[in-house]
């Protein structure tokens, strides 16, 4: 008789204490897993850790919200920002880890992994790369950054109401710094302005003196940067070593500890998508205090853009779990292309057919060491 | 002006060039050792100046650790790998295969230690001011060209004038009359690979002050070092301080014609044309050992 006392004993305790553990319940199963493929070794390591730190709030607040049914598990690879590295990277996140949902950045990288994302079905988010042709990839490939055109095109108009209409482009050589470099020549003149001469360096150059006494020939009134990582501030401290006193503009891409505490950048003028931290909706005010207690800075663009590239796959998972649908790339995308709004942080967000968010661009200094906004 | 201002430019990065090139070939010419770790020395020597300025030292300090761990370095490499090796086997590609080792390690360490990515200490000696229409120097052009012109001044009356250069110029011709002569083959080469490694760090140091460094730079440095002692004669100090100079010209000089990623392209050229049209390099000998 003890059996069956005890076990009904043990329903009556499970039935009780049902409503207590919805939590427990809720979060069962297989995880949905996260994938990341960040620079987190190399030269462009600092963009690693801040794409990272906005994907980890976005989860921390996707756990304490109970968005999901099934948890969530973050895998990392590190792609050192390298094509090559940055497919095997993949193939292990897609093949191995079986990840639901995968964050890139830089452009050579997004369009590296792009096939085999787009053979797997499996959607990949970029919020760092700004490379133009990044738009349609793959009906798997989505930005949650507006593009490099986008962010060029915006400061055309400036830098001639500026009377800068004389601009030399300094471009890295790789798709990133040519499809800016198409840009500038194709755009800037219909814009009004001239572009003053050309400069390509190779991701690994560090000596600029030389390329600086090229830029001082041309002449120019301004001068663009079209790189990325650490070889940025080295760009800019070679260029002010060697007598190159020109404004220095650039794109969001700028915008890392590394050169706001340079004081050769200090007046850099750069573009970014236009957030309002302090005012706003509840998502982003909570965004900016989280992250804010968290790492006891103001989160950068990128912190941003990882943390909705996250936000957005709850969101969309949330719809399906709803509908008691199955969360792959197919219902995804179906579920991003029918909803296309999305409360993510800076507001509604809404995204065009390709999977591209659109955003509004504004234009920034750096003044004492601060991204300050100018314009836009 | 363009010209004149790469050829300054070219100069100075010549001068640095020079140095390391240098140590490779002294060490190289010496011991007949392929150091491949000799940009090892280089990275170790930039790292020490830039954490002792880093912290806060002033910059005689940071320059003699600099000059202190890559000597160390250089007399480790020889006591530690190079030695034990040749003691048991001493194949040339043992003791590359094992200097490849150290020097990937040393570049891992690096990276885990002080970061991964450029690095460059801020000083007002790398800001240029404009000396002629259009040409712009900076203090650490003359600089650069006065400490390589002084360590070349010196090492010459080394190696020319005091014993230990007599005999380190001899052992690179007969190991065997060395030690006829009662002479310690071991400590001329110890004292090959410390002087060699020394002369890289003047010039680590000037890169970290200028272009600034970044844990894989060694490599570059060896590349650098390995074409101008070639180009030099393989041998010839003067010839691998030559070649060093003339690559960093003809590397700056190339911009004018050509874009930036071409420029270290230039320098091997003119390494694969000394090899087609003069094997010898500038001032090769034929060397038996």
């Amino acid at each position: 008789m003890t059996g069956p006392l005890l076990a009904r004993r043990a329903l009556l305790g499970t039935a009780l204490a049902a409503p207590f553990i919805r939590p427990s319940f809720a979060q069962g199963g297989d995880p949905y897993v996260i994938g990341t493929l960040f620079p987190m070794s190399g030269p462009n390591a600092e963009y690693g850790k801040l794409f990272t730190d906005g994907v980890q709030l976005a989860i921390e607040h996707m756990r304490a919200d109970n968005m999901l049914r099934r948890p969530v598990r973050l895998q990392s690879e590190d792609s050192q920002a390298l094509p090559q590295q940055a497919v095997i990277g993949m193939t292990k996140l897609i093949n191995v880890d079986r990840a639901s949902w995968v964050l890139v950045g830089f452009t050579a990288v997004s369009k590296a992994v792009a096939p085999i994302a787009d053979r797997a079905k499996v959607v990949t988010i970029n919020g760092g790369a700004v490379g133009p042709d990044l738009e349609r990839l793959s009906p798997y490939f989505w930005n949650v950054i507006p593009l490099a055109h986008l962010e060029t095109r915006a400061i055309f108009p400036f830098l001639i109401r500026r009377n800068l209409k004389r601009v030399a482009l300094i471009y890295v050589d790789d798709p990133f710094g040519d499809a800016i470099l198409q840009l500038m020549q194709r755009e800037f003149p219909a814009a009004g302005g001239t572009v003053a001469g050309v400069f390509s360096i190779p991701r690994a150059q560090q000596n600029f003196g030389a390329v600086a006494a090229r830029v001082r020939q041309a002449r120019p009134d301004a001068v663009y940067i079209a790189s990325f990582g650490a070889q940025q501030p080295q760009i800019i401290k070679g260029l002010r070593d060697n007598g190159v006193t020109q404004p220095l503009v650039s794109y969001s891409g700028i915008n890392i500890g590394s050169v706001l505490s340079l004081p050769e950048a200090e007046g850099l003028i750069f573009t970014s998508q236009k957030f309002d931290f302090s005012g706003g909706d509840e998502v982003t005010r909570r965004f900016a205090a989280d992250f804010k207690a968290r790492h006891g800075t103001d989160p950068a663009i990128y912190n941003t853009n990882y943390y909705n590239g996250t936000r957005l796959f709850a969101l969309l998972a949330r719809e399906l779990e709803r509908e008691n649908r199955p969360v792959n790339g197919d219902t995804l995308r179906e579920t991003l292309l029918r909803l296309r709004e999305f409360d993510l942080v800076g507001g509604k967000a809404s995204f065009d057919e390709h999977g591209s968010m659109t955003a509004a661009i504004q234009i920034n200094e750096i003044r004492g060491g601060r991204m300050t906004p100018i314009a836009g | 002006m363009l010209l004149l201002q790469l050829l300054l430019q070219g100069l100075q990065t010549g001068a640095l060039y020079a140095l390391t090139a240098a140590g490779f070939a002294l060490i190289f010419g010496a011991t007949r050792i392929f150091h491949f770790a000799h940009g090892s020395a280089f990275t170790l020597a930039g790292y020490t100046f830039l954490l002792a300025s880093g912290a806060g030292l002033p910059w005689w300090a940071g320059a003699a650790g600099g000059i202190a761990v890559a000597t160390l370095f250089g007399i480790g490499m020889e006591r530690l790998v190079y030695r034990p090796i040749q003691r048991h086997e001493g194949s040339f590609f043992t003791v590359f295969v094992a200097a490849f080792g150290v020097a990937v390690v040393v570049q891992n360490l690096v990276g885990m230690l002080a970061g991964r990515g450029f690095a460059s200490v801020d000083t007002p000696l790398s800001r240029a001011s404009e000396v002629l229409p259009e040409v712009f120097l900076a203090p650490v052009f003359w600089i650069a060209l006065g400490v390589a012109a002084m360590l070349f001044a010196a090492l010459s009356a080394f190696l020319g004038r005091h014993p230990a250069g007599v005999a380190l110029r001899a052992l690179a011709q007969n190991p065997d009359l060395i030690r006829t002569y009662g002479l310690s083959s071991s400590r001329l080469s110890v004292l090959a690979f410390a002087l060699g490694s020394a002369l890289a760090a003047p010039a680590a140091i000037l890169a970290a002050m200028t272009s600034g460094l970044n844990e894989a730079i060694g490599h570059h440095a060896m590349l650098i070092s390995i074409a101008a002692t070639i180009v030099g004669g393989v041998g010839s100090l003067r010839g691998a301080a030559l070649a060093g100079l003339m690559l960093g010209v003809a590397e700056s000089m190339a911009l004018a014609v050509v874009d930036t990623q071409w420029a270290e392209g230039v320098s091997f050229l003119v390494l694969f044309a000394f090899i087609l049209f003069r094997p010898s390099g500038f001032f090769g000998v034929v060397q038996t050992r």
